[in-house]
């Protein structure tokens, strides 16, 4: 289906009936992914409430996470629209700087984040070890998410504008549901790196 | 049109906004933590719609960010608080988004309650409050992810960076909140 109609002047044009066709079929399957993640947390609860932070954690990860591929998402929506990215991988120095500054940003505030797991575990009175292996966690966690969001997010860009949807619709909402379930996740396997 | 990313500039605005948002984030978490026995308690069933309502209000309003977006860098809506046709599109259909979606979920909160055997109240009463909550939230979070996006825009900053981020920020307390006053609405 074709969503936007390219006028003469380069015009995007809204209609209420497009957006809504486009956009109800894919938020019950967000809505499903999402409880896949509530399932995967319900099911591992044991292993995450007992030790301590970590369930704080998961809200701040999926959050971060999710904003990060929002940015990423919105900015390469409106790079296909206005043609500076197209749907392929070589040759794209508007996709490349875009991911660069993705992995740059994602590497601060996790760093940032993790820093501040830090703090609230020693004020909390753990040992210095124990802070320092709960900003691990963290950190590790954080770092894994990354390819995760940049992978989906490209891969889902490129798919739905080469179908003729408007990514605008369809790319935040999967990639957010799809960071709900992989954040919690890399929180996992990180707690059995570090060996929590 | 610009063919080269500042990736400089890119990384200030979304660094900044995420430190933000993951600062709020963090007391949000605390804040659910607190508040959950409260929820249970007063209304069985509630609990099991508010992380697929929380959600949906995210992923709608992200589109209609992400949108917004796109219209302001290709200028199909201009950077000013007016009510034109294509904005009047963008927010009538995340309205329609909300009320449609909204249904389904609290539809689905009561189906998924009946089949494992939880305790819930009447599926009319769930409906009343998650329609109640859903228009009141959309309403509320589509004007003020319009303001954002035109704001941000006016200021030299890219709507892309910062709109999506603060709005999936502030639309969890301002659904939590819409919950709530829906529950007390209907008693």
């Amino acid at each position: 289906m074709q969503l936007c109609s390219w006028w003469g002047d380069h015009l995007v044009v809204y209609s209420v009936r497009k957006i809504v066709l486009e956009s109800y079929p894919v938020l019950p399957v967000c809505a499903i992914i999402s409880l896949l993640a509530g399932y995967l947390l319900n099911a591992n609860i044991e292993e995450i409430g007992k030790i301590p932070l970590v369930l704080v954690m998961v809200p701040p990860i999926n959050g971060i996470g999710g904003n990060i591929g929002s940015i990423l998402g919105a900015r390469l929506a409106s790079a296909l629209h206005m043609g500076t990215v197209e749907p392929r991988i070589r040759g794209q120095r508007v996709l490349s700087g875009n991911i660069k500054a993705t992995v740059l940003m994602s590497i601060g505030v996790f760093s940032i984040i993790s820093a501040a797991f830090f703090v609230i575990a020693y004020i909390r009175g753990a040992t210095p070890v124990d802070s320092i292996e709960l900003m691990s966690v963290f950190l590790i966690a954080g770092v894994m998410l990354v390819p995760i969001i940049v992978l989906s997010t490209v891969a889902l860009a490129f798919v739905s504008f080469a179908r003729g949807l408007d990514p605008d619709n369809v790319v935040i909402p999967i990639v957010t549901s799809i960071i709900d379930v992989s954040g919690v996740t890399c929180l996992l396997i990180a707690i059995k790196i570090i060996g929590l | 049109m610009v063919k080269e990313v500042n990736v400089r500039a890119v990384v200030v605005q979304g660094l900044s906004i995420l430190l933000l948002c993951a600062i709020i984030e963090l007391g949000a978490g605390f804040a659910l933590e607190g508040m959950k026995e409260y929820i249970i308690g007063l209304v069985p069933g509630l609990i099991v719609m508010v992380p697929p309502l929380l959600d949906l209000r995210g992923n709608i309003n992200g589109a209609l960010a992400s949108r917004l977006g796109t219209a302001l860098h290709t200028g199909v809506i201009e950077p000013r608080l007016a009510m034109t046709a294509e904005l009047k599109a963008n927010i009538i259909s995340s309205l329609v988004l909300s009320f449609t979606a909204s249904a389904t979920i609290g539809l689905l909160s009561y189906a998924i309650c009946i089949l494992t055997g939880a305790k819930t109240i009447g599926v009319l009463s769930l409906l009343t409050i998650v329609l109640i909550a859903g228009f009141a939230s959309g309403l509320i979070l589509a004007t003020l992810t319009v303001s954002v996006a035109v704001i941000s825009y006016v200021r030299g900053l890219d709507p892309d960076n910062i709109t999506s981020p603060t709005m999936a920020t502030v639309g969890d307390f301002i659904t939590i909140a819409c919950i709530y006053a829906a529950v007390l609405l209907v008693g």
